[in-house]
């Protein structure tokens, strides 16, 4: 008799799906979460505004609560890594190099969706078969037509506002009568400066011509209902957790990354509140140590897991046991509890392929204000060159419109005030006239490039540890030739729209950049994107993959491996919708496994 | 205490909005006085309240719009400049716009008392406001068995999935007498029709409700102590303590007004466009209950703008005591 019907590690987006359906279909479960509990009451959410509020540096991990017992990686450890130097030491990661792996993630209640910034687009038909239609990368063992159904469920759950009629291009498409839950979020000012001055003009991009057109992207932000959806049942906005009439509509208070003070965007905890309905329990601060197999290692008998308070001395590891295990921990931490226990790597692919967005900012001053540092961080994007013929040779990608000026790309607008104030020594009205001229204008391209799976990108265990004695995981990573094309085709791209804009081009990459790369004597600089993507990739090959097309581990039986780890190709979309969709697959998976409660 | 006729019905629909606009800025004068972060549960009681004022206004508009009437908002007679008595009450006692403070909060305590409106009972006055919509109700289900008394136009209603939102549920759109009785119902529900038993006996003040009655948050506030199940009136709340820190507020001086700064300074300014602010939203009301619901969206740019002005003049130090200036919410004069 087990202790559970399902134990699940990790309470971010995928757990908390899986933890939600799985207890309304009446099953025991209980979800171990590394970190702290966030957020779970409103008093506490608070708690993580305010530690917003009070922070100088305002990174996506700084409302947060920090362990060393279960410790995140934070874009504050980015270091430049000198060829042939030691690995960066720097925080939680151990970064071999070449290049360093600039994306973080949260070990919380809700996962890195305390932070995210909502953006819901759904992957291309064409990026589930790659390999076949340009010879480059991996095909999915699954296609867009299977996975609609699942978005749908996704989009219900995140709550999504967009407009069918803005994202049918290269190919999407959706069911007949499909509308979002909620309508969009409405273009920001800069959006329909934008639009005006780009839609139906050209780039030229490897050797031929593509219109532009600004896109309004589909997000998890609270909007108007569109009565129209489900067969004119509508649909109900949720709010935040514990203050259920706050957050209904997004309210433009532009900080949703790091954190909505209101909770309009969505986050996991949303989901965990659904799951609480059910005989569902959560434990937080509980650090999954060991995956347990059977004798005959064909299935899974126990998880080991350390309870810790913080400063006290750590507990001896206890055990609980199911019929199903799904790890849903991120695709590093699932990677790393998957190596530290010698589980589910009969292919040696646990760990490898790990992808991100490599993303390259490209900012220009507008001749006139565009109304930068107001709404959502981005409301559009430039989306027409997330496909074509050119990927046989160079990564696709999409181009981010901030609402937010300059931001990380100059720190706008901190240097903007202090240009003013200590460079050109102005005060009082002269002031606010100068800033009001300058940070208005200022926009901001964000490329999100594709990078192709390698199994030389990779996470292993290093020999350091962390506070439990675990260890921290080892990165190696580079970009290769396919995706540094791809960024000069998109610094490209963006000259020439500044040039119809008639924009000041501002951009600068300096080789002291941590992400600095060449390409034929250029250099640009890539950020990360957080999108921490591919160490346990599903196949149909048990050989070459770590999960079929449910997630289950190929070695053992009563296993699942969720979350965006099992993506074959990290494509050009971001992964936490197709993440979800792949959730409530799974879901319905076990529950098949699980049979009739 | 009946309502004969459906002109008698329709001017108590509109009495009902204004009645429930009047408390809305006091209301908001001491949740906007609240630092970020400090005075939660009191804050949240005050946006929870605020949000139920305009669910029951919107519902009367819908009835009322309902019947063929037209809501006024905004014009003379329909919105109180401040200190003022609250419009149909019994007029012992003017309610003044004030920080967040126990004098705020006895007065919202005061607001929101069961027998505030008017005694003895006429045909006009009612001993609480619970009394006044079962009054309204009891007419709706006689007068309203006409079916040609339901003579507004559908598209004049605010639906639910719109461009509404907020507490205490969603919008009930008002066809006929079925949806007009269940539109009343929602309102006496939330918190007016608990109070009017109270008093009856020694009742237990959290029976099936979720919620307490507004009169009880604030007297919660008030005393410090939460309710909990099992109290009375006579025993009072016996539950956790509430922590409030009435230093955690912006220090705003009473019934700030415009006129009260020199013209031409920036005070005064600000102060215009603040109740300019006021104005435009009370116009957006008033145009989206008079047939132009998608007006709403507008009108809920406008809270937001006077929100950042009512907060922005809270910043400003006007006195020597550290008094600092704040919204007038005057009325808007035509």
């Amino acid at each position: 008799m087990s202790d559970y019907d399902v134990v699940i590690v990790g309470a971010g987006p995928a757990g908390a799906i899986l933890a939600a359906e799985l207890g309304a279909a009446g099953r025991s479960v209980l979800v171990l979460e590394a970190g702290p509990a966030a957020g779970r009451t409103w008093a506490e959410y608070r708690g993580n505004v305010e530690q917003f509020q009070a922070t100088a540096a305002k990174v996506p991990n700084s409302p947060y609560v920090t362990s060393a017992d279960a410790p995140f990686p934070t874009v504050l450890d980015i270091t430049k890594l000198s060829p042939g130097g030691p690995p960066g030491d720097l925080g939680y990661f151990v970064q071999e190099g070449p290049l360093p792996f600039s994306s973080d993630y949260l070990r919380s209640t809700g996962g890195t969706t305390m932070h995210w910034l909502g953006t819901c687009l759904r992957m291309l038909p064409s990026d589930f078969d790659v390999r076949r239609r340009f010879g480059v990368g991996r095909d999915w063992p699954l296609d867009y037509d299977e996975l609609m159904p699942f978005y749908e469920r996704a989009e219900h759950e995140l709550g999504v506002a967009g407009d069918v009629a803005d994202q049918e291009y290269l190919g999407l498409r959706f069911a007949p009568g499909y509308v979002y839950p909620m309508h969009r979020i409405p273009p920001s000012y800069g959006d329909q400066r934008l639009a005006a001055a780009l839609d139906g003009r050209p780039v030229h991009l490897d050797g031929e011509d593509v219109a532009l057109r600004v896109t309004n992207t589909p997000q998890a932000r609270n909007a108007v209902p569109n009565p129209a959806y489900d067969g004119g049942r509508g649909y109900q906005p949720v709010g935040a957790v514990g203050s259920p009439h706050t957050g209904l509509r997004c309210e433009g208070n532009a900080s949703c990354i790091p954190i909505c003070p209101v909770q309009a965007k969505y986050n996991a905890l949303k989901t965990l509140h659904r799951a609480a309905r059910g005989p569902v329990e959560i434990r937080t601060q509980a650090v999954v140590s060991r995956v347990v197999l059977t004798p005959d290692r064909r299935r899974v008998s126990a998880l080991e897991y350390i309870a810790y308070d913080d400063g006290a001395a750590p507990r001896p590891p206890e055990r609980v046991t199911a019929d199903v295990y799904v790890l849903a921990a991120n695709a590093i931490e699932n990677a790393k509890l998957l190596l530290m226990s010698g589980a589910a790597n009969g292919s040696g692919q646990v760990g490898r392929n790990l992808m991100d967005h490599p993303f390259m900012l490209c900012w220009a001053q507008m001749p006139e204000s565009v109304g930068a540092f107001r709404g959502p961080s981005s409301t559009a994007g430039l989306e027409m060159l997330r496909d074509g013929p050119f990927r046989r040779r160079r990564a696709a990608f999409r181009g981010e419109i901030a609402n937010w000026g300059w931001d990380f790309a100059a720190f706008a607008p901190y240097l903007d005030v202090e240009e003013a104030v200590h460079g050109r020594g102005l005060s009082g009205a002269a002031l606010r006239t100068w800033l009001a001229r300058r940070i208005p204008r200022q926009i901001r391209l964000g490329f999100l490039l594709e990078q192709l799976p390698s199994p030389d990108n990779r996470v292993t265990l290093d020999s350091r540890t962390d506070g439990l004695g675990l260890p921290r995981p080892r990165l190696r990573y580079d970009l290769d030739g396919y995706t540094r094309r791809g960024m000069a085709a998109a610094r490209e791209c963006a000259s020439q729209v500044f040039a119809l804009l008639g924009a000041a081009d501002a951009t600068a990459y300096l080789p002291s950049d941590p992400g600095y790369v060449t390409l034929d004597g250029s250099g640009y600089t890539y950020h990360g994107s957080g999108h921490v993507v591919g160490t346990h990739r599903m196949g149909d090959d048990p050989a070459t993959s770590v999960v079929d097309r449910d997630q289950r581990s190929w070695d053992h039986e009563n296993l699942y491996v969720v979350g965006a780890g099992s993506a074959p190709t990290i494509a050009t979309s971001n992964p936490t919708l197709t993440l979800a969709a792949l959730a409530f697959r799974s879901a319905d998976a076990v529950l098949d496994d699980l049979g009739v409660a | 205490m009946s309502i004969d006729t459906p002109e008698s019905l329709r001017a108590h629909l509109q009495t009902a909005i204004e009645i429930e606009w009047s408390t809305i800025p006091p209301y908001l004068c001491a949740l906007w006085s609240i630092e970020d972060g400090g005075n939660q549960e009191a804050a949240t009681c005050l946006q929870d309240v605020v949000m139920e004022e305009m669910l029951h206004l919107t519902q009367a508009a819908n009835v009322l719009n309902a019947l063929g009437g037209a809501p006024r908002l905004g014009a003379p007679g329909t919105v109180p400049d401040y200190p003022a008595a609250l419009p149909h009450s019994d007029r012992s006692f003017q309610v003044s716009l004030l920080r967040f403070s126990q004098e705020a909060l006895e007065t919202f305590r005061r607001i929101e008392h069961p027998a505030l409106i008017g005694a003895p009972p006429q045909p006009d006055r009612y001993t609480t406001i619970a009394q006044f919509y079962e009054a309204v109700s009891e007419a709706v289900e006689r007068l309203g068995a006409d079916r040609a008394i339901w003579s507004g136009d559908p598209a004049r209603q605010v639906v639910p999935n719109s461009q509404y939102y907020g507490g205490g549920g969603d919008a009930i759109a008002v066809t006929g007498r079925h949806s007009a009785l269940e539109a009343l119902q929602l309102v006496i529900d939330e918190g007016e029709g608990f109070a009017g038993s109270v008093f009856d006996g020694d009742h237990e003040i959290l029976g099936e409700a979720e919620e307490l009655a507004h009169y009880f948050r604030f007297d919660e506030l008030c005393r410090g102590r939460r309710y909990v199940r099992g109290d009375t009136p006579s025993s009072g709340p016996t539950g956790d303590p509430i922590l409030l820190d009435y230093d955690a507020v912006a220090p705003m001086r009473a019934n700030p007004r415009a006129d009260d700064y020199p013209r031409g300074s920036e005070l005064r300014a600000m102060t215009e466009e603040c109740d300019a602010t006021y104005a435009r939203l009370l116009a957006r009301l008033q145009t989206a209950f008079n047939g132009a619901p998608e007006t709403l969206a507008d009108a809920v740019r406008d809270m937001w703008a006077l929100k950042y002005q009512a907060v922005a003049l809270m910043r400003v130090p006007v006195s020597d005591t550290g008094e600092t200036a704040g919204p007038a919410f005057a009325a808007p004069r035509r």
